[in-house]
């Protein structure tokens, strides 16, 4: 559904891309393992900008080391793969691809695209509620004014050399051109009106003494891409943020991933004051809300596991597009709950439920909840 | 996949036609119209729709879509060396870049025919590939996918040991590969791995049909400042000369800038072979014998050569390369090492009896990875089941590198003189 599939070779490749990247998590022939170059983990720098290595396998070879040859040219494709420039010539455009890693910086847009053609999440298609329309702007006109920052060069430079020959001071042994005021053109946008639906995010999180550093580590990275994705299908979003132990209270997003509190855990708590917090502020009409419950699957009794279900049951599940619980395995967890909510709920599409082990499972996890396009 | 629509015939028309006036050899060419993800698929599998099952081609496609998705790079043609040539063109293009691309692929396909160094690959490559594919895919089901994987990555790990000073020898053969009746050629390790390597049937197979493929692509390694040169050449001179309508002048000098440019500056394989054809041509005293000796020079050389034979003084300081005599001549030196056997290290078998193999790395002035060389080596007595010993140096001594499947020692021997890559030994080619 995403990014639409090649042609009739397009599961072969794609075959061949699981089988790399099943090494490069060493998943299969770990002896290759050692051969993984660059790292796969993907950062975060400063607030917008991110950088994502790419991971290469690079088989040994007789290769020339230090006091090496200089690297000249001729091998620009694939060097680290012997059969330099394999495939004829593949011209690409505004320098060679490197076979080093690419370290590159983008948006989180773009990030949220890449996110949903590496996990092939679907679209999101919002539930048919309340729309509000809202102005969206797209840079695809061009003004004769506007500040130099956004001059179209080459679309001036046309206009200069029309304008030149036609005024008879072209000189084709001199070709100099130079764009006048009149000739100069500005990128500007356009304003078009579009449907707008309005999207909430409710993450709760269990703080109780058997979370650590680590899983809630994981748990932020969880929420940072459930986040990026969200925010990439649409055009406004609100987050909210409740932690619970033996009591749930709302939180800002910084407390959110910092609070360590160390009492017992209940459940219901939170889901209590999730269906108080959407009754009163976020009406299922005129939003699509998403909850997410991250805890190490430990609750205080089997009394509140069943107060969890008629909450979920009766006030969460009707409200929602999705409801997504997170275990992440903890030295203490007994990692009941997950089977609570999987055995009581099986019956409902909008319930998923995933294991996180470690940092490797977070991926999976991404993959499960939002790969149903709720 | 799709075949070009009437609009794209026309201009391939068109394009063939000034090409072949201009004296190019434009054999038929078959354009194929796709998309960005299938053109990025067909060049991790290096131009072929259908290669053999691997990790590799996952990792190369894996790297072009990340290249293409972050919009830091995008491929504009692909052209394959086949009867007939086929080429690729990006639906997404605008019809000058189409018209670029076809006026480039005129130049590359010019090239396979005319290069002394395509006079002997096979051109049913098309063909082949598949097969290669289906064959490999069948002996997996058979022995394990694992196992004939595993298999590949220590051939792929080899598949630098072949001899390019032997390529002429499959002429008029079936096949890439230099043949075998009258023994493997000293440089040709893989060869004489299946010759006389304890592999069974099915490794003997895939070894030689990775050999094969390797040998395929060796001239396209060899030759790419001389091909891409070329194709910039001609596409250049066709859109200047003739195609280029008024209203897209401005789109093209963009477009060929952009192929131009880059980081590596004069270093850049299109923008070096371009103006070192250039320069062949503004030589002459005239228009036509400069233009004679530019066709003449595609014929022959290969990138080492070519370099060897036209880059000057007077052409280094005019792309600044070099400001200064002893500049130019370092730069001079450099750029030749690393086109060398194609940037890669010369190793000769020594003539010996006996179960165990003798090589010899062929000086050049630089020291091979010895870490890499080790783990190399293992991969090698992993096939050959017996000792193998590698003559190298290091840190200006003779290194003797034994392996064996017990494990690997170094013998570090007397002080060499240091000797520069005109110092000792012959040419590697």
């Amino acid at each position: 559904m995403s990014g639409g599939d090649g042609g009739a070779g397009g599961g072969r490749i794609e075959r061949d891309r699981t089988r790399f990247q099943d090494i490069v998590r060493g998943a299969i022939k770990r002896d290759l393992r050692r051969y993984v170059t660059g790292s796969e983990l993907i950062g975060r720098k400063g607030r917008q900008l991110i950088s994502i290595p790419v991971p290469r396998i690079e088989l040994p070879r007789f290769r020339f080391g230090k006091n090496g040859r200089g690297k000249g040219s001729g091998e620009g494709e694939g060097e680290g793969e012997g059969q330099a420039g394999e495939g004829g010539s593949a011209g690409a455009a505004g320098g060679q691809a490197g076979s080093h890693l690419l370290e590159v910086e983008l948006s989180l847009e773009e990030l949220a695209a890449i996110l949903g053609e590496e996990l092939e999440l679907p679209r999101i298609e919002p539930r048919g509620r309340a729309r509000i329309s809202s102005p969206s702007r797209r840079f695809s006109a061009l003004r004769r004014t506007g500040p130099r920052s956004l001059r179209h060069m080459r679309r001036t430079y046309r206009e200069a050399l029309k304008r030149q020959i036609v005024t008879g001071s072209f000189d084709p042994k001199d070709p100099r051109i130079v764009p006048g005021a009149d000739d100069l053109r500005f990128r500007s946008w356009k304003e078009t009106s579009r449907p707008d639906h309005a999207a909430m995010i409710l993450y709760m999180m269990d703080v109780s003494g058997s979370m650590g550093r680590e899983q809630k580590e994981i748990v932020r990275l969880v929420s940072f891409w459930i986040d990026t994705w969200l925010r990439s299908q649409y055009q406004s979003l609100e987050t909210r943020y409740v932690v619970h132990d033996a009591v749930a209270k709302e939180v800002d997003q910084q407390t959110f991933y910092r609070l360590r509190e160390s009492g017992g855990t209940k459940i219901s708590s939170a889901y209590a004051l999730a269906a108080d917090l959407l009754e009163q502020q976020f009406p299922a009409s005129e939003w699509n809300i998403y909850l997410f419950h991250f805890s190490d699957g430990d609750n205080w009794s089997g009394r509140d596991t069943e107060k969890c279900m008629s909450l979920l049951r009766e006030r969460l599940l009707p409200a929602c597009n999705l409801f997504c619980y997170g275990q992440v395995k903890s030295a203490y967890g007994s990692g009941q709950f997950k089977k609570d909510v999987d055995g009581a709920l099986a019956a409902e599409d909008i319930v998923i439920t995933a294991e996180i082990l470690d940092r490797e499972g977070i991926l999976p996890a991404i993959k499960s909840f939002l790969g149903t396009g709720l | 996949m799709a075949a070009p629509g009437p609009d794209l015939r026309a201009l391939q028309h068109e394009v063939e036609a000034r090409a072949r006036e201009l004296g190019l050899e434009v054999p038929e060419i078959v354009y194929e119209v796709v998309g960005h993800r299938e053109l990025n698929e067909i060049a991790a599998y290096g131009g072929f729709p259908v290669r053999y099952p691997h990790w590799r081609f996952g990792m190369e496609y894996d790297r072009l879509i990340k290249g293409h998705a972050y919009g830091l790079q995008r491929i504009y043609e692909l052209v394959v060396n086949t009867q007939p040539v086929v080429a690729y063109l990006l639906e997404q293009n605008a019809p000058v870049e189409q018209k670029l691309v076809m006026a480039h692929v005129c130049g590359h396909a010019d090239f396979f025919r005319r290069n002394a160094w395509f006079a002997h690959t096979d051109l049913n490559m098309m063909d082949v590939m598949p097969s290669h594919g289906s064959r490999v895919a069948a002996l997996a089901d058979r022995f394990g996918r694992d196992e004939v994987e595993t298999f590949i990555d220590r051939v792929l790990s080899l598949d630098n040991l072949v001899d390019s000073a032997i390529l002429s020898r499959a002429r008029g053969r079936h096949g890439n590969a230099p043949p075998l009746d009258r023994g493997a050629a000293p440089g040709d390790i893989l060869g004489h791995l299946l010759l006389h390597a304890p592999l069974a049937d099915w490794q003997q197979e895939v070894l030689a049909l990775l050999r094969d493929e390797a040998c395929y692509f060796l001239p396209q390694v060899l030759t790419r400042i001389m091909n891409e040169g070329w194709a910039s050449f001609w596409h250049s001179r066709l859109m200047t000369g003739s195609l280029l309508r008024d209203a897209e002048v401005v789109d093209y000098a963009v477009q060929h800038a952009g192929a131009m440019g880059g980081d590596d500056g004069p270093m850049n394989p299109y923008k070096l072979g371009l103006e070192l054809y250039r320069h062949i041509e503004c030589g002459a005293d005239d228009p036509a014998t400069g233009l004679a000796r530019v066709f003449d020079a595609r014929a022959v050389h290969d990138d080492l050569t070519f370099v060897d034979a036209f880059l000057d003084e007077d052409f280094a300081r005019r792309h600044a390369m070099a400001t200064t005599t002893e500049e130019f001549l370092a730069a001079r030196e450099a750029l030749l090492a690393s086109l060398t056997n194609g940037g890669q290290p010369v190793l000769r078998r020594l003539p010996g009896e006996g179960p165990g193999l003798e090589l010899q790395h062929v000086w050049s002035g630089a020291e091979l990875q010895l870490e890499q060389a080790e783990e190399t080596l293992r991969n090698l007595v992993a096939l050959w089941r017996a000792p193998v010993r590698l003559h190298t140096r290091s840190e200006n001594r003779a290194l003797l590198m034994t392996c064996s499947e017990a494990g690997i020692t170094r013998e570090h021997g007397e002080v060499l003189p240091d000797g520069g890559r005109r110092g000792s030994g012959p040419p590697p080619r």
